[in-house]
């Protein structure tokens, strides 16, 4: 996953940076929008007034950003959850041994594709029968999740990339996607306004701002400040390590 | 452990004889066609974990086939490897399952587990009754291999099938849980425990069969070190699916 990972990180300060403006437009910030952009350019004289605004904007799009985050993630855990009881059911009422998904034949053969592989017992191909069946399933099943977020109904090759790029149980399926499919994947996040890209997305800009409102900040307006920096970082930094080290730079 | 478990020699020269023949068959180099799994029976697999309107791309259904060669690749090579170690010649279902609790997919040693057991069941009613029914299951024990594993099956919990499928489904209370708990989806087993215990008994009925305890557990409590992470999804407003539990409570039993 290293390599994977490299660029993952510039995809996602990409994405993010596009991803911040869509945030503001669905919601009812769009308003407000107008009105952030040009404070920022603003003489600093202007930010007083602002900056309660402005934090409050962003805590607005972090907070929303989590919730839709944990919502998907439950959502996607219960489907895994039916999914592995539902396994447990058919097995359970198998009746029918002699006929299976796969062929034995088939797979004996890619066993043996292996010069090390010597002899095989007669149940190996049959565990391995059911075994795929259930690898199939989920493998499909998580890349139709993938297929859902992006609001389409085909299911596609990027989407079984980007199932193999979440999970790491398939980290040996890695060299069977194109890197490019990988890097679909990738662009593909911000325009279904993936949250855990927003995650850093959203500390990035308030990491920016925090500076230059507590320096012209008045008493008043510093102490409110303080509690809201206090309160957006202890998420950001339990999840990303990035937002440690700009609170140090602050 | 070989010489007194005739069932596995019985088992390797069958597979001496199809490795034989399939040597044989795979002097000439493997086809193209041979490589994958047949692409109508993965299309008909991912079709049943997919909704009505779904549909699937023809690079999509290539891609499983390429990712399910891969995965029977990267098991078959772990098992074998554990054979090697041990100076056996034949991969046993055992090791399959040890293969991929160790690389990852602890999720599937227990369903698989129980697929086995069932599997070994239906090979001993089949042999000793010497009919072709299948779903046909006898009361009484046999003589041969099968009826052995069957007969040690019962007699670790009750004589009656369905009483035995009540005992294994509610953790018969003789049989401690299994000590080598999945830590890949931690997270997702901490969500569902009553998955987890309700079908424990199945790999201490292996443990007790032919003084295999010692080699079963031994064997997985190191090789449980897989990766602790799960699925990261997230992304767009997914569909909201209608979570039905139903399905677990419903147990066909006969």
């Amino acid at each position: 996953m290293e390599p994977s990972s490299q660029p993952q990180p510039a995809i996602g300060v990409v994405a993010g940076g596009s991803q911040v403006y869509p945030a503001y437009r669905p919601a009812a910030t769009v308003p407000t929008a107008p009105a952030v952009i040009p404070a920022g350019s603003q003489p600093a004289p202007s930010f007083p007034a602002n900056p309660d605004q402005l934090s409050a904007q962003h805590q607005l799009v972090y907070q929303q950003a989590q919730q839709f985050h944990q919502q998907l993630q439950q959502q996607q855990q219960r489907q895994l959850q039916q999914f592995w009881a539902e396994r447990l059911v058919d097995i359970e009422q198998t009746t029918d041994f002699k006929n299976h998904s796969l062929p034995l034949a088939r797979i004996k053969k890619i066993m043996k594709a292996d010069e090390d592989v010597r002899m095989i017992s007669a149940e190996a191909p049959v565990i391995f029968a059911k075994a795929c069946e259930i690898f199939i399933l989920e493998l499909t099943l998580r890349s139709w999740m993938h297929t859902e977020e992006n609001k389409r109904r085909t299911l596609q090759k990027n989407d079984i990339a980007a199932a193999i790029t979440r999970t790491d149980m398939y980290d040996f399926l890695v060299d069977i996607v194109p890197r490019d499919d990988l890097k679909e994947e990738g662009v593909g996040l911000p325009r279904a306004g993936l949250p855990p890209l927003g995650v850093p997305a959203d500390s990035y800009p308030y990491g920016y701002y925090v500076p230059q409102q507590q320096v012209p900040g008045a008493g008043i307006a510093y102490g409110g400040q303080q509690g809201h920096p206090g309160y957006l970082w202890q998420d950001p930094q339990e999840q990303q390590e990035e937002p440690p080290a700009e609170q140090q730079s602050d | 452990m070989e010489a007194g478990y005739p069932g596995t020699a019985a088992n390797g020269a069958a597979a001496d004889g199809n490795g034989g023949a399939q040597q044989a068959a795979a002097a000439p180099a493997i086809r193209e066609q041979d490589r994958l799994m047949p692409i109508a029976n993965v299309i008909r697999i991912m079709r049943r974990v997919l909704p009505a309107h779904a549909k699937i791309s023809d690079d999509a259904k290539e891609t499983i086939q390429e990712c399910v060669s891969e995965y029977i690749s990267f098991i078959t090579g772990e098992a074998n490897e554990r054979c090697q170690r041990e100076q056996r010649k034949t991969i046993t279902a055992e090791d399959v399952l040890w293969a991929m609790s160790r690389l990852g997919f602890d999720d599937y040693v227990e369903p698989l587990g129980v697929y086995l057991h069932r599997y070994r069941e239906f090979e001993g009613e089949s042999r000793g009754v010497g009919v072709g029914v299948g779903a046909a299951r006898g009361d009484h024990h046999h003589g041969h291999v099968g009826g052995m594993l069957k007969s040690r099956a019962q007699g670790s919990m009750v004589t009656h099938h369905d009483m035995q499928m009540h005992a294994a489904m509610y953790g018969g209370g003789a049989v401690p849980p299994p000590p080598h708990p999945p830590p890949h989806h931690h997270a997702f087993h901490q969500l569902m425990p009553p998955h987890h215990g309700q079908y424990a008994p199945p790999y201490d009925m292996y443990g007790g069969e032919h003084g295999m305890a010692a080699y079963y557990g031994g064997m997985y409590a190191p090789g449980s070190g897989g990766d602790g992470s799960g699925s990261s999804g997230s992304g767009g407003a997914g569909t909201p699916q209608t979570v039905n539990f139903e399905h677990q409570h419903p147990f066909g039993y006969k």
